[in-house]
């Protein structure tokens, strides 16, 4: 078929649909809602678990770049520790932050970590994040500032060097420990390594179930309460720039590891954790089922109802293969047009449920929006179109021309 | 036109444009039952038919309810394919062609005029003249430059982007000839062409069909006796056979 007869059919397929809108609104109405909700939902679905994914990330605004392990299977900030880690951390950071492209570049690693309530004694789990600190720098919605800059006990590896024993609390930290500025705090799984709390913020980061209990520290200190210095170990490397060119540097610098985007780390977080992922592709999976049941059934039925057209395109000589096409290109654009109006839909959805998670249980935003949906919302639509149209192309394949001449 | 002409103006071999040769449509309702019920008889809607027509002549099929006429034009546009005898359009036999082949030899050669029109309602005149031209693959100036030229030619110049809600049953069949005329074909079927019509708007459609129709061969099926008056010769069927049955020995009335 040459592609001259395959725009005009497509175009032809087209106005048909959106004359439809007009002439019989009903069926082609009926087929765009069903797609419409279909995709919606999963674009709300999709945004909970980019807003369950980005509750891993450790993220502030000054961060451009993260570097993570390939294999990292962070999931929600909770249980976002354990994971897949990166080693020699020290000397990476200050490899890639001594390109005069880069800002600074700063190892992570996070660790939940029992430590004992200063009145009570009870143990609590906080999670810390050992850091080399850099006075400029953020983490978790914390000031670096009152760590001493850099490293100290890391002493080029050796870990002997001076230990600072500081720690900076968020509210939610210093709340539930029953602490505050001065305070000694202990861990059991450490006891003879007491850190100092220096300052209590009012930052910190929250998920879907409140505000976190954070401490940071000094990352080495942290590696040897759990046991990561043998490998200089951490999470991630956050690294600042203004310089987009940085990226392949970085890229470069670590074998085995992903070089992620600000704007595009949740999303990178969906495709590599287990819980949002899960969630996402269920959304998507449940979507393309219920649209293409949707769009199967009512264009079909639409189909059966204009067999007099189909039948009269086939008496004038319209072959099978073109009424098939005629079909399906009708079936995609009512598919299209409803994954549009599904996206408008699932945006809704989205300020929706953060409007009632804020209005009910005051909770941050659950659902987060990324560009990436719209390519989503586009790339389900267009495969609910193509599996959705078999059943309706089927259908017009019966149709013979004698049906309309007959009547 | 009047009887006379009727028994003796059909056409040779050679110029015929579309020529039945001893036509035989059977149906076949359902088989024997499991029990040894006999199978219902067959019908044959047409029955040993045998018909000629030529480039500038109107025909028409005469004949009333259940007579076979329908299943006759199926036959000469290549709708349908007889049980036996044969169909020779555009100088090849129909039976030769699969259903891709028909549809394109219809397409090429053979313009269809339905009873109820069948425009697509979404439409424009335009585009629904056009129609046939999208299959074969003409670009789009060509395709508006010939469907406004034909819907010219049938009155309808000032109607070109109407779409078929905003026109009267006469503008929509005019619509409807002016698409069958769109690739130029050797002959046009019309199938009842004036029945959803009232008797002056059928007759300004017929005008328009023989104003338009020129050297192409006209068959026309239909029991209103407006309609048949205005054809060139008319064919008569009952229970599917020819009524006036003035085959000649060649069995053609050639």
């Amino acid at each position: 078929m040459g592609f001259r007869r395959l725009g005009a059919l497509a175009a032809l397929a087209v106005r048909r649909v959106l004359g439809r809108f007009r002439t019989s609104p009903a069926r082609v109405s009926m087929s765009t809602v069903g797609v419409a909700l279909a995709v919606g939902l999963m674009v709300s679905v999709t945004a909970i678990s980019l807003g369950l994914a980005s509750e891993s990330v450790v993220a502030s605004e000054e961060t451009d770049y993260w570097i993570v392990p390939e294999e990292s299977n962070v999931q929600s900030l909770a249980v976002s520790t354990g994971s897949v880690q990166l080693g020699d951390v020290h000397r990476a950071s200050a490899h890639i932050g001594a390109d005069d492209r880069v800002e600074y570049a700063v190892p992570v690693l996070l660790e939940l970590v029992p430590v004992a309530d200063a009145v009570t004694g009870e143990r609590e789990y906080v999670l810390v994040a050992g850091v080399v600190s850099r006075p400029e720098a953020e983490l978790l919605g914390l000031s670096l500032r009152p760590l001493t800059p850099g490293d100290p006990h890391y002493a080029n590896g050796s870990y002997d060097g001076p230990r600072t024993g500081e720690a900076i609390l968020n509210e939610a930290g210093a709340t539930s420990l029953n602490a505050s500025a001065g305070t000694t705090l202990e861990s059991p799984r450490a006891p003879n390594r007491s850190f100092s709390v220096v300052n209590v913020s009012a930052g910190g980061t929250s998920t879907a179930f409140g505000t976190v209990p954070v401490a940071v520290v000094h990352l080495s200190e942290l590696q040897a309460v759990t046991g990561s210095a043998a490998g200089d170990q951490a999470d991630q490397i956050l690294v600042s720039t203004d310089d987009r060119s940085v990226r392949g540097s970085l890229e470069r610098s670590y074998p085995r590891t992903t070089v992620v985007r600000s704007n595009g780390l949740a999303a990178q977080r969906v495709s590599t954790s287990n819980l949002p992922l899960a969630i996402a592709v269920s959304g998507a999976a449940t979507a393309v089922l219920v649209g293409v049941l949707f769009v199967a059934t009512l264009m079909g039925l639409a189909v059966s109802g204009d067999s007099e057209s189909l039948g009269a395109l086939a008496a004038i000589g319209l072959s099978r293969r073109s009424r098939s096409v005629l079909v399906a290109v009708e079936t995609v654009t009512v598919a299209v047009l409803g994954g549009a109006c599904g996206l408008v839909l699932g945006m809704l959805g989205i300020v929706a449920i953060n409007g009632a998670g804020r209005a009910t249980l005051g909770l941050e935003p659950v659902a987060t929006f990324d560009p990436l949906l719209v390519g989503l919302a586009a790339g389900v639509a267009l495969l609910i179109g193509v599996l959705g149209a078999v059943y309706p192309v089927l259908l017009s394949r019966r149709t013979s021309p004698l049906e309309v001449l007959s009547r | 036109m009047d009887g006379e002409r009727a028994v003796s103006t059909e056409p040779s071999e050679s110029t015929a444009v579309v020529r039945g040769r001893d036509l035989v449509r059977r149906y076949e309702w359902g088989a024997a039952g499991l029990f040894g019920d006999d199978a219902p008889p067959a019908v044959r809607a047409v029955d040993g038919v045998s018909i000629a027509i030529r480039g500038g002549e109107m025909v028409g099929i005469a004949g009333p309810s259940g007579s076979g006429k329908s299943t006759l034009l199926h036959l000469l546009a290549g709708l349908d394919l007889p049980t036996a005898g044969t169909v020779t359009l555009a100088g090849t036999d129909t039976a030769d062609y699969g259903e891709r082949g028909r549809a394109r030899l219809r397409l090429e050669h053979v313009g269809v005029v339905f009873q109820r029109f069948h425009l697509l309602p979404a439409l424009s005149a335009r585009a629904n003249v056009a129609l046939p031209l999208v299959e074969l693959g003409e670009p789009k100036s060509r395709r508006r430059e010939r469907a406004t030229e034909l819907l010219e030619a049938v009155g309808l110049g000032d109607r070109v982007t109407h779409r078929p809600g905003r026109l009267s049953g006469g503008e929509q069949q005019r619509v409807a000839i002016a698409r069958s005329l769109a690739t130029e074909p050797d002959l046009i079927v019309a199938d009842e062409p004036t029945g959803e019509l009232d008797s002056e708007t059928g007759e300004r459609v017929l005008s328009a069909l023989g104003d338009v129709a020129d050297d192409r061969a006209v068959v026309l099926a239909s029991h209103d006796e407006q309609a048949l008056a205005v054809c060139d010769r008319r064919v008569p069927l009952r229970d599917g056979k020819r009524a006036d049955d003035e085959r000649d020995a060649d069995g053609t009335g050639g």
